[in-house]
């Protein structure tokens, strides 16, 4: 059907692929975007988009359980994985995703026109410095073929891009300060407002000593820097990225008018500043949380075709020769029918932007940029240990962003050569993760304990309010075992391939989080926190360390399927992140990642992108 | 700024402005002190369009009335915008916006502070009569119409004679009118979530600007259906009396639209049932003391004075004092709804009355 | 026979005595009707006669003396027994908008009613805070107390 040869082909509609649309044709190049959600989330024209939008918000609403894709459409022919088809007992096959174990994978994503961002939480902290070298400075995974400094100028595109609130000169902890910024640098808006449950724990927080394995370490409270608007800051100076074609570079171009605030795509006015809806996970109702559909309003439309309920299902190779000759993808009319015909799409480069592990399949199923062994391998997510309790004074949580502050302490340290590092977000929204509260303290007062009236009010009153939450994010080391495969055995409807997971936690998560649950008592005893965790076998992912049990959860940033690296035998992209099997295939996203750090993985990712798109314009150039 | 400064001030009928014809237009605004009072009652006719709108708004049901809740909206996000202009320019001139005084506070049904009197506004729920007292809250001035500092007929009539009076008076003071304290300025960092773009006023040029950007925005300039918002590098907006006469017609304008013709683009559905039956003009008087209506009305009234009491702070030397605002604007929103769900007579319901409490 | 507004009066006011709202704090939801559609709807026409003939009681009671009529709750009302846990489907309702068909055999079988009902839930301002998704209280409002605890008290 599409007879017309691009310049680019950009598989999947999500932050990676938005970014490249926005800038490839910013530049004059002709893109193909293929997208396998329905066209309706496309989001085009403001009064369906407003009316789609709503339509997500309802479901949402209307959902009596509700989880991270509950707004979004379910497609058959298209399926994405649910937190809820997880299960504690593995290996089982009744979801999406295969889980082989031993362990659950406990993440999902959302295939949906916007992708992932649409149900993401907005954190974006930068990566640290010494997160780039892990083999060299503590003997674990692999060092990156970049380093910090390589990427600083791509972080500040993303940072333009995402439209990040957050304080600069805040930003201290082990192996972070003004230095890994730049003397003048701010983000685009003020940082968020910390909220007032953040100010009850920094009294008693932040200077906090704790000591672990002999060592002390000085607990700090920083605000969080955060892809959700916010005032704008008066001395950030940067409109948009520009490619120039004499330097053949991007550049990011200065203005001297203020910053301008993206608010929701049906209607710049909605969403001007975040609102404190508290739902960004899975919707924000006013889109003052970013999501990629803002990126991709802001394409050149002229250079771009979009094709919706295009599923790619293979990527094809030259015949006799190692190019990509086209991808064929499979369009459907009816979400849920098996029906579909087949397309090849044609470009001079092509881009897979489906996530980690939709592009590891696809490159899998197509038994492409696979000489290495390691497309699929590799799989990483942060492994969030929870801990909760109840504050001694009402820290009135359930309001504004999830996370608005939090622990940097345990980033960095000689520690790492031992256990892995973490982040500690401090939780805005009471035990809802773990508990499903508030709706079990009600469900507990009535039903067990038969409780009626005001009774009933002031005890929900009296409690509720002091719920308290503390995340403890552990960086999970690569581990080629920790993989997704495919099989004929496991097809959806369209006859694609579903993911087959192995997965597991090493001893050196497990041992991370009793370092965790040990700061964190220490940390509770300070603030005096009534501890209510608990980890329980029947839980999914509740693992054993010396004697103790624990549960982690997934954080949602799925990682390292297809990591970068430098050189063809142990990577599947090398630094300007295209195939070393392939030299027209690039691959974006998050599975390029060849280490996970401790921060959420989407900013660090976006910069990538950015540079991918350097690379892919300079070929373009370099070719014509 | 700057681009648009020099952009407004070439336009014509600011160009040719002497010092004479300006005194004789401000008629009976005679000294800066009268002025200050005028640039307060310009504030109070502000501010005693926002309960209507914001009644008639918050009548509509959730999920309905898509295109009548988000004009009537944006209408009152302008309006706010509008009041703090005002106050920018009360505070430019060295006066003292007073928001938070009974006097200050309206009285429904009324006429608009200062006016000719000829219509009656009053809180209502979303309706065509409601609709019809919004369009002549917003009715342009008939080209060539006089400036006039009371009784006036439009309130751009009005916002003419002050214009007059802030040149005039420039001019003939010494050191010039715009002398006041630069801190009490709010800027377009302080408003978000409308059209138009709130900015410092501290002289002659900004003021003209300023006021440009509220009659633009309600009446339309001069001879088009069009604000002025494209300038302040918004997107296009028609001005407030045209919104409400799409929901009057159920139908848009057209890039085309003009004036003099009623708007002859797409349907736009306009739903008058899926309203809250409320009452018109609610007041606690309605409610025995004490009663479960009257406690609630009260809160919302107490709600109400905090927000005007964070208000008339911000724009008295804390500008900071409008971030502590915005919670309590959504919760009028919240207790003006939940008023009006609840029943009070004859298959009507309660409602907000905006009144004043101590 | 139980006609389509017979009880209203009660189903209000032994709703406000099982929440701990006041009657006008329900409407004020704009729920009440729904809800006892809902009760309708899955009760009855005999049981919740005889529900609400036991909930004029205990309203009686609780005129004149408070505790009795708690006490007459706890045994009558609020029992797994009682009218098969309809005290505790009606106060589950309310707080959290769903319906429970089975409140005291298998909690996890319970429906969202409609999408108001989650917004509405009393969960959400007994907690001090709205439902995430609705009612957003604006830019900046989570850094200082919520408006209801920090303007004036709110009146329990
Ligand atoms: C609950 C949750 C919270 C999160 N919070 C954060 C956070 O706070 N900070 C952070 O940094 N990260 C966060 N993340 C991770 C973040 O959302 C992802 O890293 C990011 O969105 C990935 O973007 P992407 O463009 O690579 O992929 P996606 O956004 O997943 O987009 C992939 C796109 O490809 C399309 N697609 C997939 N398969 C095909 C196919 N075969 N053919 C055609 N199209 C296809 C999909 O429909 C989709 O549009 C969170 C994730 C979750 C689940
Ligand atoms: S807190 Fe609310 S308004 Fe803010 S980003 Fe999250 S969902 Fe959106």
């Amino acid at each position: 059907m599409t007879e017309k040869q691009y310049d680019v082909v950009v598989v999947g509609s999500g932050i990676a692929g938005a970014v490249l649309a926005k800038v490839l044709t910013q530049a004059g190049k002709e893109v193909l975007m293929l997208e396998a959600g329905l066209t309706a989330g496309m989001a085009l024209k403001p009064e369906e988009d407003y009316e789609n939008y709503q339509s997500y918000l309802q479901r949402f609403y209307e959902t009596t359980i509700k989880a991270t894709n509950t707004p979004y459409p379910e497609i058959k022919d298209a399926p994405s994985i649910s937190v809820l088809e997880i299960q504690p007992q593995t290996p089982y096959e009744t979801g999406y995703m295969v889980q082989l174990g031993p362990l659950p994978f406990g993440s999902d994503c959302l295939r949906a026109p916007g992708g992932t961002t649409l149900h993401w939480l907005g954190n974006v902290p930068r990566m640290l410095p010494n997160d780039f070298q892990m083999k060299t400075l503590y003997d674990q995974g692999v060092d990156w073929p970049i380093c910090y400094d390589d990427l600083m100028r791509y972080y500040e595109m993303a940072e333009n891009e995402i439209g990040v609130a957050g304080d600069v000169d805040s930003q201290q902890g082990p192996d972070m300060s003004r230095s890994n910024y730049g003397p003048d640098y701010v983000f685009p808006m003020d940082k968020i407002p910390q909220s007032y449950q953040d100010q009850v724990w920094i009294k008693s927080t932040n200077g906090l000593d704790v000591s672990l394995y002999g060592k002390t370490y000085t607990v700090n409270c920083i605000s969080m820097p955060q892809g959700r608007n916010s005032t704008p800051n008066n001395d950030y100076r940067y409109a948009d990225t520009v490619w120039d074609p004499a330097s053949q570079s991007l550049n990011l171009i200065t203005t001297d008018k203020n910053y301008e605030v993206v608010g929701a795509t049906w209607n710049s006015y909605t969403g001007e500043r975040c609102e404190g809806n508290a739902s960004c996970v899975p919707i924000c109702p006013v889109q003052a949380k970013y999501n990629a559909l803002k990126t991709l309003k802001k394409a050149d439309e002229s250079k771009l075709d979009i094709i919706t309920k295009a599923v790619a299902s293979r990527v094809l190779i030259e015949p006799g020769g190692t190019d990509v000759a086209g991808i064929m993808y499979k369009a459907y009319t009816d979400p849920d029918s098996i029906e579909y015909t087949p397309h090849i799409a044609k470009g001079k480069i092509y881009v897979l932007a489906c996530s980690a592990i939709e592009n590891a399949k696809l490159l899998l199923a197509s038994n492409v940029a696979n000489s290495s062994d390691q497309v699929g391998r590799n799989l990483m997510d942060h492994l969030v240990l929870l801990t909760w309790g109840l504050l001694p004074e009402k820290g009135y949580p359930y309001r504004g962003p999830g996370c608005t502050t939090y622990i940097p302490t345990f980033r960095d340290g000689e520690f790492r050569k031992d256990f892995a590092a973490w982040i500690s977000p401090i939780d805005n929204w009471g035990w809802s993760w773990p508990t499903f509260a508030p709706g079990s303290d009600v469900t507990n007062a009535v039903i067990n304990n038969a409780m009626f009236g005001k009774d009933l009010r002031s005890h929900l009153n009296a409690d509720v309010p002091r719920q308290t939450l503390l995340h403890f994010e552990c960086e999970q080391a690569p581990c080629a075992d920790n993989r997704i495969t495919i099989s004929e055995k496991y097809k959806d409807h369209l006859d694609n391939y579903r993911p087959v997971i192995e997965y597991d936690a090493s001893d050196y998560m497990r041992k991370s989080f009793k370092a965790a649950k040990h700061v964190s008592d220490q940390i509770f005893a300070a603030n005096n926190i009534e501890d209510h965790t608990i980890y329980s076998p029947t839980e999914a992912d509740y693992v054993t360390w010396d004697g103790q049990g624990y549960t982690f959860r997934g954080a949602g940033h799925i990682v390292g399927t297809h990591r970068m690296g430098s050189s063809a035998s142990e990577s599947v992209v090398d630094k300007n992140q295209r195939t070393w099997d392939h030299q027209n295939l690039y691959l974006v996203g998050c599975g390029n990642m060849p280490t996970l750090g401790t921060s959420n993985p989407t900013l660090t990712m976006t910069a990538m992108t950015y540079q991918a798109a350097e690379s892919i314009l300079k070929q373009l150039e370099s070719n014509n | 700024m700057n681009a648009i400064i020099q952009q407004r001030q070439g336009r014509k009928r600011h160009k040719r402005k002497t010092h004479d014809k300006c005194y004789k237009k401000c008629g009976t605004i005679s000294s800066v002190k009268d002025l200050r009072r005028h640039l307060q009652t310009a504030i109070e006719i502000e501010h005693a369009t926002l309960p209507p709108y914001l009644t008639a708004l918050y009548s509509i049901k959730e999920g309905t009335n898509a295109f009548s809740y988000q004009t009537i909206q944006s209408v009152a996000m302008e309006e706010m915008l509008h009041m703090i202009l005002a106050c920018n320019i009360l505070n430019a001139i060295g006066g003292h916006p007073a928001i938070n005084k009974k006097r200050f506070v309206p009285s429904y049904p009324g006429y608009l502070p200062h006016s000719n009197n000829s219509f009656i506004v009053g809180l209502g729920k979303f309706s065509p009569e409601a609709i019809d007292t919004f369009l002549e809250i917003e009715l342009p001035a008939q080209a060539g119409a006089p400036a006039q500092p009371d009784h006036w007929d439009t309130i751009g009539q009005f916002y003419e004679a002050i214009e007059y009076a802030l040149c005039h008076f420039d001019l003939v003071t010494e050191g010039g009118i715009f002398t006041g304290d630069k801190s009490y300025q709010l800027d377009e960092n302080d408003y978000y979530g409308g059209g138009g773009k709130l900015f410092k006023v501290y002289n002659l040029p900004r003021a003209i600007v300023a006021i440009q950007e509220i009659l633009s925005q309600g009446e339309g300039m001069s001879d088009s259906i069009f604000d002025s918002d494209e300038m302040f590098g918004e997107e296009i907006d028609i001005a407030h009396y045209y919104k409400f006469n799409e929901i009057k017609e159920g139908r848009r304008y057209t890039l085309n639209g003009t004036p003099e013709k009623p708007p002859c683009g797409e349907k736009v559905d306009v739903d008058y049932d899926e309203v809250y039956n409320m009452a018109p003009n609610p007041s606690i008087k309605n409610y025995p003391e004490g009663s479960p209506l009257w406690q609630q009305t009260n809160e919302f009234n107490k709600t109400y004075m905090a927000l005007l009491d964070s208000i008339h702070d911000a724009v008295n030397g804390n500008p900071d004092e409008l971030k502590r605002a915005v919670p309590l604007m959504f919760d009028i929103k919240y207790k003006a709804i939940a008023l009006m769900k609840t029943p009070y007579k004859d298959g009507m319901t309660a409602g907000p009355s905006f009144e004043f409490v101590k | 026979m139980t006609n389509s507004t017979e009880h209203f009066d009660t189903f209000l006011a032994i709703s406000a005595w099982l929440t701990g709202y006041e009657p006008v704090e329900l409407q004020g939801t704009g729920m009440v009707q729904t809800y006892y559609s809902t009760l309708r709807e899955n009760i009855t026409a005999i049981d919740l006669d005889a529900f609400f003939a036991e909930s004029d009681f205990i309203l009686a009671k609780a005129q004149t003396d408070v505790d009795a009529a708690k006490v007459r709750t706890a045994s009558h009302l609020m029992q797994n027994s009682s009218f098969n846990s309809l005290g505790k489907q009606i106060i589950l309702m309310w707080y959290i908008g769903q319906w429970f068909a089975d409140p005291s055999g298998d909690p996890n079988n319970s429906v969202q009613i409609n999408a108001q009902s989650y917004v509405e839930a009393l969960m959400w301002p007994t907690a001090d805070t709205h439902p995430p998704g609705a009612k957003e209280p604006g830019f900046g409002s989570w850094a200082v107390k919520p408006v209801s605890v920090d303007t004036f008290n709110v009146t329990l």
